[in-house]
């Protein structure tokens, strides 16, 4: 294990779901200390400080976010988590709150505190439905021991969390949907400008975060964001979960300080373990499935031929062309009997299921680049079909209200553009490629 | 619920701003501050450069179709982002390229891929040559589709239940204009995107067909859809019409314009026009469905003159002739005051003109009234007591400038659909909204106060507000101070009165009473609408006064979202008065009996006039009645059924020598003419109707006079000429000019000068109109608080013990006051009887089930109608319609009236049920 552990230190504790054992390991201090030494404004400095960035995907500096919500006189502001978790490959915020939830409540007491939320709410993926049970209990526990409700700590502010599930739509994690779907609405994004900083949750200024950035919070303000931005390298400080899967021999959630290199997390005991069988590392999605894949060389290293390290910055050398993202931290490792173009096909398919709707090109491209891919796994495609996946892609890419357009393109351009053998080898080889029969 | 602005009030707001710049292929332009990138460009280079598919003039920005993007880079020629120009604001010093190269392959593919599940058949299309699509390929050059064969929806079936709305869902390209229409503009909620992804479709209430869901058939989702995927039956966007009429509405005082499309003399469909002032872009079903009225094979086409007791046809000449030798011979025998003419609110300004100076200066008597009678009479009273001026003190689109609305006695979203609509809009913004009423109306169900009163006790449930204002001392006492006068008195009036007692006899928990009356008080801007649950009362006037007293306690009089609102029943209420369709008042509200004025009105026509009131019209069928009153001319009005107490007017109009109607159908009144005179509809005539916000607007022709009609000004004119007269033929342009010699708010009125949006009188003298009245001072100089003391009504006190149960009348969306047009439209296959609201329990004591038909009896008479049970009415409560002359309502309704305006009390009447046994159907 890495030394520094910040998130998951106790995870392993017995009792440490409930508060009893959470209290007695040190949780709450950070709602003391804030409640009691620090003004709202003073907190959200601390997290500036910090150099936390939001861990839902996009990486944007959390202090920054907080600071920019608007503070209207006499308008409620809310503070409104993101436990959407549906990225496929990413399963890290599900640990958290199944093994920790009182972490996430007391970041949200904190982070609601800095904001000035009276009303906060979870916002959890629908199939997460007994970690409801977790968390409410959690917040009826913090309740009857004057962390949440009226007056906490007899210090004038209250606050209450609800925990509303979503009904099972991906896109109920974009940030806008999320507010759409929690207002009792069809999940559709919203376009920005207004932002939530300014017209969020019924059409007053919210703030939407990660779970993983609000449980952040905690140790931030326990050790200071001083302290906290030490760890880590660069602008990525702090430690970050990291939910890995795939060919690896140890699936699982890990947090590491952001120093360690690609191929240390990938072949350490540490961490994943190495490939099963012995067998070659073929590619990874570092990032979430809305990242572009890597093959193994420029995984391990970076096109300049540096060690690629998994933080913000390293991960994101190179730009699309040689490089991929951080992204939401879900680490799929595929090995070398895997096939990219059916491997493009099933993701293209759950963007296509999943795209909401609205915007034209992000409707009806995700499902022509499902159809194509489909139609050239099963060995029917044309060598200009592969000419045409690339103009779909690249006509729904930043051309759609929501980013998910962009996350149904990215992989579909990465895969093409690292791997355009194996996509031509499907066309000419039709009958092997139907049969699964693959030369690589 | 954007920030972002549309152009126009954008353009509003910019005056303070200093400019900005941004550049269009690299050319530097001034930019509005929050104004989009699209209205941006587009104010500059024109509608056409950059096209849009989910983008409506009356809709917020969407951003679906992305079809409007545009390269924008932040310096000359740097890295381009492309970016949805519909609802992007305008970046200081960017650099937009709409047109560049990589722009238009975007929009090519784009259209492209929508096109891969759109059916290829555009000739058999009923929007062909006329779709937002096809123009939009055609624009950016989508010859083929690179696609193979896939899964589609072009298979999806059409819906053709309805007698007006239809769609054919496989036309749809999902830009969600249809259901954005139904949230925004009408506020109905009946179109919403089921499904996800390449699956969403719309789809409407819960997977129902138009006709079972709760569409109210307002259209605006068929105008707003880009391609045939919601459509009409009368395909009313894509009919390629040879002529396009702008017009006004006839179905209500909120006075939409129309555009009527011909095609070749016939008419085919009606729009929506996005520029006009009172309804931009929407109307109801009313307003754009039912005019199929217009060339019914029921119209009446030819004179009738009743000989033995049968009609026979007549030519116009012996119609004429037969008129006026008798009218003569009346006004010889009986003299002039023997005679008398009901004109219509329906009708333009310049009939209702000429028919008050046809009996005023031809017949020779002020024996002259209109229909306002039976609707806004105690409005323009109440107001002129106490402001001096009988008209709406603001504009409807105040809505969008105030913070508190009151509306009381009206059903807005059934009598006023549109206004109704932005009202359901601002209520349901969460703005404050008080609603007194003693229906649960659809405002009242989104209203934050509804205040639901027993019927007859406006005044009550008033003062207790007047009361509570005055107690908590939230009057706005600066205002009372400078703009009024009579206040201490008032007040001490008001402060006298008990509480308790008036709860009790309101009906409303005072509590409550006590919090909306805060609300409209301490309102920075609190506007009021009242309708004729206001009016048609016994102390309708006094209701009137108590809320023009409200506004002027509150300080909400003479600025922008404030003021007393009458909703005008008619289309043309206002004008019908304004033009001196009144027994006391002469054209321009000049009184009679005032030597000044009555000299000037003689010298105006050059006669002599009588100098006393005449009869208003109870008290001509009493004088009928009486054997006193002896001829009678409706023009346009069907008084038998939508008079009061039909059993009453009909005894009337049969001891009369002469009745003459002048009518587009046969009517129940027209049945007892001596003489019927086949009348032009609205669509057949030009002149002007007033609206509720005293908008003088431009009605114009669309089609000539159907065969053997003529308009009712014509009418009128023939019948003055052959009497001695000597008028031009109608003619709204000169008619104008003469008006605007007597009424003085009509002095700048100029028929080229109206517009398309017409004016807002007062109209001076250089033609500039007023939106807002009252802003320096009152036409009586200060405003006068004027006192009134609830009174219960003499039908209750008279009948309540034999007859328990009060009955109150309503209108119903689909129908026009006695359906004589809207029955004879489709709009009678959506609305197919007038029915009888009854509350749950009251229908079990009586054990009466839903739709059976229940006995309604009063002291007049006894009608059967068909029981609908409801909630929305108070126990001990009904209420009903009166649109259908089978059920024929008004043999119920009572005499009373208002004892000032005369106006009758339709909203309170003692009746009795019980189960019908089917006995007294009227035949
Ligand atoms: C299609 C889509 C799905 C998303 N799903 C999630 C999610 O499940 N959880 C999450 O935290 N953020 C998700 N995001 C990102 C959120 O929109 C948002 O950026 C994030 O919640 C912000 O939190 P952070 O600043 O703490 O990272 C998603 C974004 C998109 C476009
Ligand atoms: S990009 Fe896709 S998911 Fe996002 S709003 Fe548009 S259609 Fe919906
Ligand atoms: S006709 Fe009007 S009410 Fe009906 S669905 Fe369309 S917009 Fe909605
Ligand atoms: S029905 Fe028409 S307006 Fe509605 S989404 Fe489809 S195409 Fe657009
Ligand atoms: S709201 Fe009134 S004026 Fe407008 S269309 Fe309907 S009936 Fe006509
Ligand atoms: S018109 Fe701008 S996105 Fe449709």
């Amino acid at each position: 294990m890495s030394s520094i552990q910040l998130l998951l230190a106790n995870d392993k504790k017995p009792g440490i779901k409930n508060y009893t054992a959470y209290r007695a390991n040190g949780g709450y201090q950070s709602v003391e200390k804030a409640l009691g030494n620090m003004s709202p404004d003073e907190v959200t400095e601390d997290v500036k400080k910090s150099g936390l960035r939001g861990r839902g995907g996009a990486g944007f500096p959390t202090g920054m976010k907080w600071s920019f919500l608007a503070k209207p006189e006499g308008v409620p502001r809310y503070l409104v988590v993101n436990a959407d978790e549906s990225e496929p490959g990413t399963f890290k915020d599900r640990y958290l709150m199944e093994f920790i939830p009182h972490l996430l409540i007391e970041g949200m007491v904190v982070a609601s505190y800095a904001l000035g939320a009276n009303v906060s709410y979870i916002y959890i993926r629908g199939e997460y439905a007994w970690i409801v049970d977790i968390l409410e209990q959690a917040i009826v526990e913090a309740k009857q021991n004057g962390f949440l409700g009226k007056n906490i700590l007899g210090k004038g502010y209250d606050l209450e969390i609800y925990v509303q599930r979503g009904a099972g739509a991906y896109i109920c994690g974009e940030e806008t949907a999320l507010l759409e779907s929690l207002e009792g609405r069809r999940g559709n994004p919203r376009i920005k400008p207004p932002f939530p900083a300014v017209k969020g949750l019924w059409g007053c200024p919210t703030v939407v975060n990660n779970v993983e950035t609000i449980a952040a919070v905690v140790p931030i303000i326990n050790m200071t964001g001083d302290e906290y931005a030490k760890i880590g390298v660069g602008r990525s400080t702090g430690t970050k979960l990291i939910s890995a899967c795939g060919n690896i021999n140890k699936p699982g959630v890990y947090e590491i300080d952001m120093t360690c290199s690609v191929e240390e997390f990938i072949f350490s005991e540490e961490y994943c373990g190495g490939i099963p069988n012995g067998k070659r590392l073929k590619a990874c999605i570092p990032g979430g499935s809305s990242v572009p894949i890597l093959p193994a060389n420029l995984l391990l290293k970076t096109a300049k031929g540096e060690t690629r390290y998994m933080n913000y910055e390293s991960l994101s050398d190179g730009g699309f062309e040689t490089g991929s993202m951080m992204g939401s931290g879900g680490f799929i490792v595929l090995d070398e009997d895997q096939c990219v173009v059916r491997h493009t096909m099933t993701l293209a398919r759950f963007y296509h299921h999943e795209s909401c709707g609205q915007c034209s090109p992000c409707r009806e491209g995700t499902g022509w680049m499902h159809k194509i891919l489909k139609s050239i796994e099963n060995g029917t495609g044309k060598m200009s079909d592969i000419e045409l996946l690339w103009d779909i892609q690249r006509k729904i890419e930043g051309n759609t209200i929501c980013p998910l357009g962009d996350a149904a393109a990215w992989p579909v351009a990465a895969a093409i553009r690292h791997f355009r053998d194996e996509f031509e080898w499907h066309v000419t080889h039709p009958a092997e490629a139907m049969a699964g029969n693959y030369p690589f | 619920m954007f920030e972002i602005s549309r152009p126009t009030s954008a353009i509003e707001n910019s005056t303070k701003v200093k400019t900005k710049i941004a550049y269009i292929n690299d050319t530097p332009f001034t930019f509005i501050p929050g104004e989009t990138i699209l209205t941006f460009v587009r104010r500059n280079l024109g509608e056409n450069l950059v096209p849009t598919l989910c983008d409506a003039p009356n809709l917020d920005p969407f951003g679906s179709c992305r079809i409007c993007s545009v390269d924008v880079a932040l310096v000359q020629n740097g890295n381009a982002k492309a970016m949805a120009s519909c609802h992007t604001p305008v970046l200081e010093n960017s650099f937009i390229y709409p047109t560049s190269g990589r722009i238009q392959k975007l929009r090519k593919n784009i259209i492209e891929l929508v096109l891969t599940d759109h059916p290829l058949d555009c000739l058999t299309c009923e929007v062909n040559n006329n779709c937002e699509l096809q123009t939009v390929a055609a624009q950016v050059g989508v010859r083929d589709v690179r696609y193979p064969e896939g899964k589609n929806h072009v298979d999806r079936k059409k819906d053709l239940s309805h007698p007006y709305m239809t769609s054919d869902m496989s036309k749809c390209i999902n830009c969600f204009r249809c259901v954005r229409a139904c949230d925004e503009v009408q506020g109905q909620f009946v179109l919403s995107m089921a499904g996800r992804g390449f699956d969403s479709h719309i789809v409407k209430g819960s997977n129902q067909s138009f006709f079972e869901s709760d569409c109210v058939s307002c259209g605006a989702c068929a105008q707003a859809c880009p391609t045939s995927a919601i459509s009409d039956v009368f395909e009313s966007k894509s009919i390629v019409a040879t002529e396009k009429t702008r017009t006004i509405c006839t179905y209500c005082g909120v006075g939409c314009n129309l555009e009527v499309s011909t095609v070749q003399g016939e008419i085919k469909s009606i729009q929506a026009p996005f520029d006009a002032k009172v309804n931009s872009g929407h109307t109801c079903l009313k307003g754009r469905y039912a005019f199929k009225f217009y060339n019914h094979k029921e119209r009446l086409r030819y004179p009738l003159i009743k000989k033995d007791g049968e009609f026979v046809e007549a030519t116009w000449d012996e119609a004429y002739d037969f008129i006026a030798s008798k009218l003569t011979e009346i006004k010889t025998n009986y003299g002039a005051d023997a005679i008398g003419g009901i004109s219509s609110a329906r009708c333009t300004n310049e009939e209702n003109y000429l028919m008050q100076k046809f009996i005023r200066t031809v017949i020779g008597t002020n024996n002259i009234d209109s229909c306002a009678r039976v609707c806004h009479s105690p409005t323009a009273l109440g107001m002129q007591r106490t402001f001096g001026t009988g008209a709406a003190t603001n504009s409807v689109v105040d809505l969008k400038y105030t913070d508190a609305i009151m509306v009381i006695g009206a059903n807005p979203t059934e009598g006023h659909p549109v206004t109704g609509a932005k009202m359901k809009q601002f209520a349901m913004k969460g703005k404050t909204s008080i609603v007194i009423d003693p229906r649960r109306t659809e405002m009242a169900k989104y209203a934050t106060y509804h205040l639901q009163t027993k019927p007859g006790t406006n005044v009550a449930i008033l003062n207790m507000m007047l009361y509570y204002i005055i107690q908590e001392n939230a009057e706005d006492k600066s205002f009372i101070e400078n703009r009024t006068e009579g206040y201490a008195d008032f007040k001490q009036h008001v402060l006298s009165m008990d509480m308790n007692e008036l709860e009790a006899i309101t009906g409303v928990d005072k509590e409550l009473v006590r919090k909306a009356a805060l609300a409209y008080a301490s309102a920075p801007n609190a506007m009021s609408f009242h309708g004729l649950g206001v009016t048609e009362h016994s102390q309708g006037t006094f209701t009137v006064m108590l809320i023009a007293d409200l506004a002027m306690i509150t300080g909400n009089i003479g600025r922008r979202g404030v003021g007393v609102n009458p909703l005008r029943g008619q289309n043309n209420v206002q004008g019908a008065a304004d033009m001196g369709c009144q027994p006391h008042q002469g054209a321009g509200y000049f009184d009679v009996t005032n030597a000044e004025y009555h000299a000037k009105y003689e010298s105006f026509y050059g006669v002599k006039l009588p100098n006393y009131v005449g009869l208003k019209i109870p008290q001509m069928y009493d004088a009928a009645i009486d054997g006193k009153f002896k001829a009678l001319w409706l023009m346009g009005e069907d008084n038998v059924q939508t008079d009061p107490n039909t059993n009453h007017v009909k005894k009337a109009l049969a001891n009369l020598e002469l009745l003459v109607v002048q009518e587009l159908f046969m009517t129940e009144t027209a049945k007892l003419a001596d003489v019927i005179l086949p009348a032009a509809s609205f669509l057949e005539k030009s002149g002007t109707f007033t609206n509720g916000e005293r908008r003088i607007q431009k009605v114009n022709a669309v089609v000539k006079p159907i065969a053997g009609t003529k308009t009712d000004g014509q009418i009128i004119i023939d019948i003055m000429n052959k009497m001695g007269a000597n008028e031009p033929d109608y003619n709204p342009a000169i008619l104008l000019e003469e008006i605007s010699k007597i009424v003085p708010f009509f002095a700048g009125v100029k028929w080229d000068e109206l517009g398309d949006n017409g004016k807002q009188w007062p109209v001076l003298a250089d033609g500039s109109d007023t939106e807002i009245l009252h802003t320096e001072s009152f036409k009586l100089g200060k405003g006068q608080f004027k006192k009134a003391t609830w009174k219960e009504s003499s039908e209750l006190t008279d009948n309540q013990k034999d007859y328990p149960f009060i009955l109150t009348t309503n209108r119903e969306l689909e129908h026009y006051n006695c359906g004589a047009q809207t029955r004879r439209t489709g709009n009678a296959d959506i609305l197919l009887t007038d029915t009888l609201m009854i509350h749950p329990t009251d229908a079990e004591t009586y054990l009466i089930n839903e739709g059976d038909m229940v006995c309604v009896e009063s002291a007049r008479g006894k009608i059967d109608v068909k029981a609908r049970i409801t909630d929305e009415v108070k126990q001990g409560i009904l209420s009903s319609t009166f649109h259908y002359p089978e059920v024929n309502m008004n043999i119920l309704t009572s005499s009373v009236t208002d004892t000032d305006a005369l106006c009758p009390e339709y909203k309170v009447c003692a009746v009795r049920i019980r189960k019908s046994k089917g006995k007294y159907k009227v035949s």
